[in-house]
């Protein structure tokens, strides 16, 4: 019953700001809130470390007057305070130049079935304090059985339970409601002067899908001690197998490439590249907001537009970038759902996955580097160079031989969505953007 | 200061000293035995242009506080941005239960108390000015970038300004206040030459009223700062791969200190022993050139504070001393589980976070060489300029994405080069410190440090310094 009045309250208040907006002048006004509810606990070494328990709202208004745009944002969430936030966006507002690409979206007929899209488990609420302690517990509990695990940094299991409400002066009005649960395990093995350190995670909107603490506990432990007393190598040019969550790390890098906001501000060296050729014939990527019941998936983005499934990159060809509406009225194309307000964020962004089985493409390869992490930063959007920290594992004649650390992978991107030689079928969804295992044919490895 | 701190908590707080007092107790109500409330309002202001106009401007307001309770080892947390005394007490409760025993501890009388310095003093106080004149601001940079040359093709201005105001009061009776300004203007540059484009970045700032960017750095220095980067990319080649002596630029390289040194001396990865120094102190770490500082104290540096957001009022701290690890970066839990004097680094970036140990400013001190001698010391390697940014894991292992520098051929800068790779692991890089330069300076004043999912406004510095051998890594 209070949680219903609550709900009744958020979407009164969107909709008074709204109405307030237009009588303070602007032009147009959209008012978003966000209401969370978040557990965590850390468990580190049998002990619980933190115990964090929390309700919060934030609110968040754009106001446009004359073509110019002001922005506020709030967590002090009285009318008072709120009030004086639209006053003073209308009056800022006029600060700004006009800018004719700037406003709201028109209100759209097409609704995305929020029931289908299945964002929300009722059980997570249902899970009391010590249920969720004792997950994390039993988790590093497993990986700590293993004698090669020298020490942890602890395991974690977190909640968040998050209503969305979004009111515009285009007479949207809609909100939705939200879970995210997960389970997560960092570790470290071998003596203190030759440390090797790794997690695993997994992460659902429902419960009953997450992962179990053996199979965390299990992966955490792999990834971890197989990266005990790593060798370097000498500098050279080699095939590079990259491991989903690499190619995640890379589809991340591509998602900043294709973004309209990236394009129209010419930070993306995939500017002025829709229609043509940026990949081989192998490369597939989508972004997909309304698949049921992924990360993800979301009924409409922060401008109230409706999500979809955007094809990106068909068979090498850019086919599409991922635009708010500012955005893609400056390039002349559609919004695709992807709005964060002034950016853009990927729903589910993919690249599709092929036939092999990840052990059909490293068993061929007869030297090269399998990637497994990558530590640091060394991405250019504005050319698409790469070059990172990379930890590995040296491959020979189809078998991994040793681990590999110290060294630098560097390539381009470009190059390197002409260079993906085989694809693999282990597309998981373990985040929003996200790719399987692939082979890229050459990138040059820095040692020693 | 102090007066205008005062009134914004009971503008924003309509809590009573009294029920301040009661949320103490409440919270070591299940046994714990120590309280703490963190109550934060912080205002922040945000302009953009790009594409030659003001694109937007924004305000934000966050407000809300935290109530955290220790029980040995184990820290409770609960927080709330509804300031009702009802949600209050639940975050309060919810902290508590963290323990499970008797209750043994009460909390203390509150005594207020007034700092003894302020590093922070500004003369012409960000949200005290108008919009219209930090318009002008951002204006006067992008135009100063847009004007260098012809071949700068875009540019993108912003200015952050924010105040955060913190009041912390604990069950020992500290009740201590802070009120800090924190600004920054950076400036991107983008160069296109034949199909070629690229990105040059600066910025300055500080915890500074507008003054400093009349005084200390004009928005016209940062603006063409920005551009003059980006049109020297146009003419840089890809790195070479391998080994070899690397020189670091005075200021930005001091990326590497906190990346390679400071995040492994934060307490807690040592009382957790996952740091590779947790059973090195007192020992020799680093050549015996080599001593490093963590300061909070030091005026109008973004990473600076009054107290940490513990309260603790901070110290210069000495982290490596001539070469040997002399000391750690301390909050309240791990000092106290350690046995150690806190030091004044328990930071949080909102109310919303528990206070973990962080960095402040981070330098290496100055040596005894000249620039000039040291990289006239190098016969074949390369001299890293500016850097995107770094990370490192426990182990020591670590990278520096560096996106300008040069290569140095018979002792002289030659070559600009770009988006190379440093890697390594810190003690053995520390140990290959072969010369120090006297030309101690900071980075940027805009450098942002994330650790655990907060975000901390930091600073670093070092002189020039020159590493024997290092893994660089390009395409060439």
């Amino acid at each position: 019953m209070t949680a219903e009045k609550a709900q009744i309250k958020l979407t009164e208040l969107a909709e008074d700001l709204v109405s307030l907006g237009r009588r303070k002048g602007a032009d147009e006004i959209e008012v978003s809130i966000l209401d969370g509810y978040e557990f965590s606990v850390d468990v580190r070494l049998g002990k619980i470390e933190n115990l964090v328990e929390a309700g919060s709202r934030a609110l968040g208004l754009r106001v446009i007057k004359g073509k110019r745009t002001a922005f506020a944002s709030s967590s002090d969430l009285s009318r008072e305070t709120l009030e004086r936030l639209v006053e003073n966006a209308v009056k800022r507002a006029a600060l700004s130049n006009p800018d004719e690409f700037s406003g709201l979206p028109s209100l759209s007929p097409q609704r995305v079935d929020i029931h289908s899209l299945n964002l929300f488990d009722p059980e997570i609420s249902k899970l009391n304090s010590k249920e969720k302690i004792a997950l994390a517990l039993e988790t590093e509990r497993i990986a700590l059985e293993d004698k090669r695990i020298t020490n942890s940094h602890g395991a974690s299991f977190e909640t968040n339970e998050i209503k969305a409400v979004l009111a515009n002066s285009n007479g949207f009005l809609q909100e939705y409601k939200q879970t995210i649960c997960g389970l997560s395990l960092g570790l470290q093995a071998g003596e203190t002067d030759n440390r090797v350190e790794d997690y695993w995670f997994s992460t659902k909107r429902h419960f009953h899908e997450l992962e179990s603490p053996e199979e965390v506990a299990r992966n955490a432990v792999r990834r971890t001690v197989r990266q005990l007393y790593p060798r370097k190598i000498k500098t050279q040019k080699v095939p590079v197998i990259f491991e989903p969550m690499m190619t995640s790390w890379l589809l991340g890098f591509l998602f900043v490439c294709v973004s309209g906001v990236s394009i129209y501000q010419k930070t993306s060296f995939l500017a002025g590249k829709l229609g043509k050729r940026i990949g081989n014939s192998r490369v597939n990527v989508i972004d997909n907001g309304i698949v049921s019941g992924l990360l993800g998936t979301r009924p409409f983005d922060a401008e109230g537009v409706p999500c979809q499934r955007t094809v990106v990159i068909d068979k090498g060809i850019l086919k599409n970038y991922l635009c708010n509406t500012y955005a893609a009225r400056k390039l002349k194309l559609k919004s695709t759902g992807n709005s964060t307000g002034t950016g853009v964020n990927p729903n589910n962004f993919y690249l599709e996955p092929g036939e092999a089985s990840p052990e059909k493409i490293i068993s061929p390869l007869e030297k090269g580097l399998i990637l497994i992490r990558t530590l640091g930063h060394g991405l250019n959007p504005v050319t698409g160079d790469i070059s990172r920290g990379a930890f590995g594992l040296w491959v020979e004649n189809g078998e991994v031989v040793y681990p590999v650390s110290e060294v630098t992978i560097s390539g381009n991107l470009g190059e390197m969505l002409n260079n993906i030689e085989m694809i693999g079928n282990d597309l998981d969804f373990r985040s929003p953007v996200c790719g399987p295992t692939i082979q890229i044919r050459e990138l040059t490895v820095a040692g020693e | 200061m102090k007066s205008h701190s005062s009134l914004v908590f009971e503008d924003h707080f309509q809590i009573s000293q009294a029920d301040l007092q009661k949320i103490l107790s409440l919270s070591l109500s299940r046994g714990g035995d120590f309280s703490e409330v963190f109550l934060e309002y912080k205002t922040y202001n945000f302009i953009n242009m790009e594409e030659d106009i003001i694109k937007e401007t924004a305000e934000s307001i966050s407000l809300g506080l935290g109530v955290r309770v220790l029980s040995g080892e184990k820290t409770g947390y609960g927080y709330t941005n509804d300031l009702s005394f009802k949600k209050i007490k639940k975050a309060a409760l919810t902290a508590a239960s963290i323990a499970s025993s008797p209750s043994l501890q009460t909390a203390s009388p509150l005594r207020p108390s007034h700092l003894q310095h302020n590093f922070y003093p500004v003369l012409r106080s960000p949200h005290k000015e108008t919009l219209a004149i930090k318009i002008s601001l951002v204006k006067n940079c992008y135009s100063a970038a847009k004007d260098l040359s012809s071949k700068i093709k875009k540019v993108k201005v912003s200015l952050v300004d924010q105040t955060q105001h913190v009041r912390i009061i604990n069950s020992e009776g500290l009740d201590i206040r802070d009120s800090r300004p924190l600004m920054k203007l950076i400036c991107l540059a983008i160069a296109e030459k034949k199909n070629k484009r690229e990105a040059g970045y600066s910025g300055g700032g500080g915890r500074v009223g507008l003054e400093y960017f009349a005084k200390t750095l004009t928005p016209e220095e940062i603006g063409q700062d920005a551009a003059k980067e980006a049109l020297e990319l146009l003419e840089a080649v890809l790195p070479p791969a391998g080994e070899m002596p690397v020189v670091l630029a005075p200021g930005h390289s001091g990326v590497l200190v906190h990346e390679a040194v400071g995040h492994l001396l934060e307490a807690d990865f040592n009382r957790k022993k996952t740091s590779i120094f947790w059973d090195k102190m007192g020992k020799k770490v680093a050549s015996s050139q080599v001593s490093i500082y963590d300061d909070p104290t030091i005026p109008h540096f973004r990473g600076s504070y009054n107290i940490d957001d513990e309260g603790t009022v901070p110290a210069k701290t000495l982290l490596i001393d001539r070469g040997n690890l002399a000391g750690l970066l301390q909050d309240r839990l791990s000092a106290r589980l350690m046995n150690m004097p806190f030091t004044g680094h328990g930071r949080r970036q909102d109310y919303a976070f528990i206070p973990i140990p962080r960095m402040s400013n981070t330098y290496i001190d100055r040596g005894e060489h000249t620039p000039e001698e040291i990289i006239l010391s190098v016969k074949k390697g390369f001299y890293a300029h500016k850097y995107q940014g770094g990370q490192v894991e426990d182990s020591g292992k670590f990278t520096f994405s560096v996106s300008s520098g040069y290569l140095i051929q018979d002792g002289k800068l030659t070559v600009p080069v770009k988006q190379a790779t440093l890697i390594g692991t810190n003690i053995d890089i520390l140990n290959k410190i072969e010369m120090i330069g006297s030309d101690l300076e900071f980075g940027l004043q805009t450098g942002i440090c994330g650790k655990e999912g907060q975000s901390m406004p930091v600073n670093d510095g070092c002189p020039t310094i020159k590493i024997t051998r290092m893994t660089v890594g390009g395409q060439n």
